[in-house]
This record gives C-alpha cells, structure tokens and sequence, in this order.
C-alpha cells in the first residue's frame, strides 16, 4: 500500500510520465525541433562563411571586398552611394512582418477571426515585399557595375556568376548566392504556408475547430526566417 | 485533440499586445543602432564580436517574446538553447581558425 503511495508521487514529477514536460503540444514541439535542425542547417552555411571570409584575412592578391562598396544600390537613386540603406530596409520590412505575425497569433488566441485574417493578409505582404527586394538585390550583384574588373585573361567581367565576379573571390560571390538564396527560399516556402493559413482563417476552419493553434505553428516558422535574416545581416553585411 | 485538453496552458502576459509593440521597438532600435557602429568603428575583430553580440541580443527578444519562448515551461528553452550555445561556440572557433588558414597560406 505505502509502496503504490509513493508511485504516485513519483509520478507527479515533470519527467514521472502520464503528460508532457514540455507543457506544449505535440505539433508545437515537433515544429521547435523541425527549426533547431533549420537552425544547425543555417549555422553550417555561416560557419562555412566565417571560415573562408576569415581565411582571406591580410589577403592582398584577391581581397575580400567591403561590403559597402557592393551593395551600395538604392531603387531609383541610380549612381549615389548609399551604403547598407537597402539591406536594412530589408530588415525593417522582414521584422515589421513579424510583428504583424505575432499580432495575428495574439488575435487567435482572442477568438478574432477578421483580425487574425487581417494580420496574416500583412505578414503575406511584407514577406512578398521582401522577396520583391531582394530580387532587386540579386539582379544589381548579377547585373553589376557599368566599369567592371578586368579579369587576369583580358576579359572584363561585370557583375557576378558562379564562376567568377567582379567584386572579390569566386567564395564571395558563390557565398552571397547560396546563404541570401536559401534564406530566400525559406521565405518563399514561408508566404506559401502563410497563404494556405490565411485561406484556411478565412474558411473559417481554425473557427470551427476551437482554437488557432495552427497560426502560432507557422508563427514560429515566419518569427525563425526574421531571425535567420537578422544573423544573415550580420554576417554577411556588416562583418 | 483530446491529448491537448490536459495540458497545463502557459498563457501569454494581459498585455501581449503593449510586449509586442515594445519588442519591435527595440528590435529596430537595435538595428539603428548596427548601422551607425558600423560606419563609426574601426574595422577589427572586436567590432564583429560586438555585432554577434548584438545579433543574440535581438535573437532574446525574438525567440523570448515573438516565439513566446519566455512564457514557456523552462525545459522547452533548455533543449532549444543548449544546443544554439554550442554552434556559436563552433562558429567562433572557425573564425579564429579561418584566421590561421590565412597565415599558412
């Protein structure tokens, strides 16, 4: 009898069994470790960059380029200098769209369904407006300077392949694709579940079924994609 | 769904709304605050130290207050936490060692 007593007891401990010690739900859980292994993906890209940017320190044949005198670009103020204003414009679109996600998964848990719908059709928005800039940010890298580097066989190259560009070493260029293009990539699959979110709000699915839980699971996706961005940015432009 | 019904809810704070609006302050504040460092300091590895630093800085307020990871029970940060400490440890360690690449090149 003293011995089923203290069973239970043990029982009542966060890791004794019979509930969750995390206190969250399965979905939700599973979502977190679904972006720790986003995030170690994310941090071997990083990891790659800050090796080889650091292994071109004190290089003076091919020098890794400044990043102000790269991305110096701003739409329709065509030949000023303006180094960084688009990258952080980036950043401000990308954290204001969280934000709005945020407010979204706050109205969920109100029960405002036209609030929720409202907030999601913004964070849509802002994710489209980033893409949209960074679109403008890789064809300005492609596309290049009018001047252009003369490349050691004669042949002046402008802007930017994977082969070679006219800014530094091949690794710059190769790494400015594959690190803001993956992150990209996660912001495109990002505005696509936040579509398929938005539709299902307004169907009035997440209604019927009780609560919005589904809308705080693709928050924690969209809030992860701001701060991959927000690593991306210190990487890659200001370091 | 019925598994869900028993689990003890960890609520948001009455004023999320009033936390949100005050995070993306200090998100952009801090985002300012990046720019003008970097036009103002020298180029040295203290000044990227400084601006990882910054970087987990606007990662607390992020993943605590966007990602609700403050309102959480302590073991879900635990085991997301640990191992992010670990890889910007590893990161560091690359950095330093991508120096002494350069060296032997």
């Amino acid at each position: 009898m003293s011995n089923a007593t203290t069973l239970t007891a043990e029982k009542k401990g966060i890791w004794g069994g019979g509930r969750s010690p995390f206190s969250v739900s399965y979905g939700k859980l599973m979502m977190w470790v679904f972006l720790l292994s986003d995030a170690f993906t994310f941090s071997s890209l990083l990891v790659a960059y800050g090796f080889i940017r650091y292994s071109f320190h004190g290089n003076t044949v091919t020098p890794w380029p400044s990043p102000d005198h790269v991305f110096n670009h701003f739409p329709f103020l065509h030949g000023m200098h303006l180094p960084l204003m688009f990258v952080s414009l980036m950043t401000f679109i990308l954290i204001f769209s969280s934000v709005t996600m945020v407010l979204a998964v706050e109205a969920g848990h109100r029960m405002a369904k036209k609030e929720v719908a409202n907030y999601m059709l913004l964070t849509i928005l802002g994710g489209i407006g980033f893409l949209s800039c960074q679109a403008w940010e890789w064809t300005q890298f492609i596309t290049g300077t009018h001047e252009g580097k003369e490349l050691f066989n004669g042949i002046i190259m402008h802007g930017a392949n994977l082969h070679s560009n006219e800014y530094g070493p091949t690794a710059f260029g190769d790494l400015f694709f594959i690190v803001t293009g993956f992150h990209g990539f996660h912001v495109f699959s990002g505005v696509m579940i936040n579509i398929t979110i938005y539709l299902n709000v307004v169907a009035g699915t997440y209604e019927k079924r009780g609560h919005y839980e589904m809308v705080e699971k693709v928050g924690l996706y969209w809030h992860f994609v701001d701060l991959v961005w927000v690593f991306v940015f210190t990487f890659y432009y200001l370091i | 769904m019925e598994h869900t019904e028993h689990l003890e809810h960890t609520e948001p704070p009455k004023d999320m709304k009033a936390q949100i609006w005050k995070t993306f302050w200090i998100l952009l504040g801090f985002t300012i605050v990046d720019i003008g460092l970097y036009f103002i300091l020298p180029s040295n590895m203290g000044k990227n130290i400084l601006f990882i630093f910054l970087g987990v800085v606007k990662a607390y307020f992020i993943v605590g207050v966007f990602m609700h990871m403050k309102f959480e029970r302590k073991w879900l940060p635990y085991l997301i936490v640990t191992p992010m400490v670990l890889v910007i440890y590893l990161i560091t360690l690359m950095i330093i060692e991508g120096g002494y690449t350069s060296f032997v090149r």
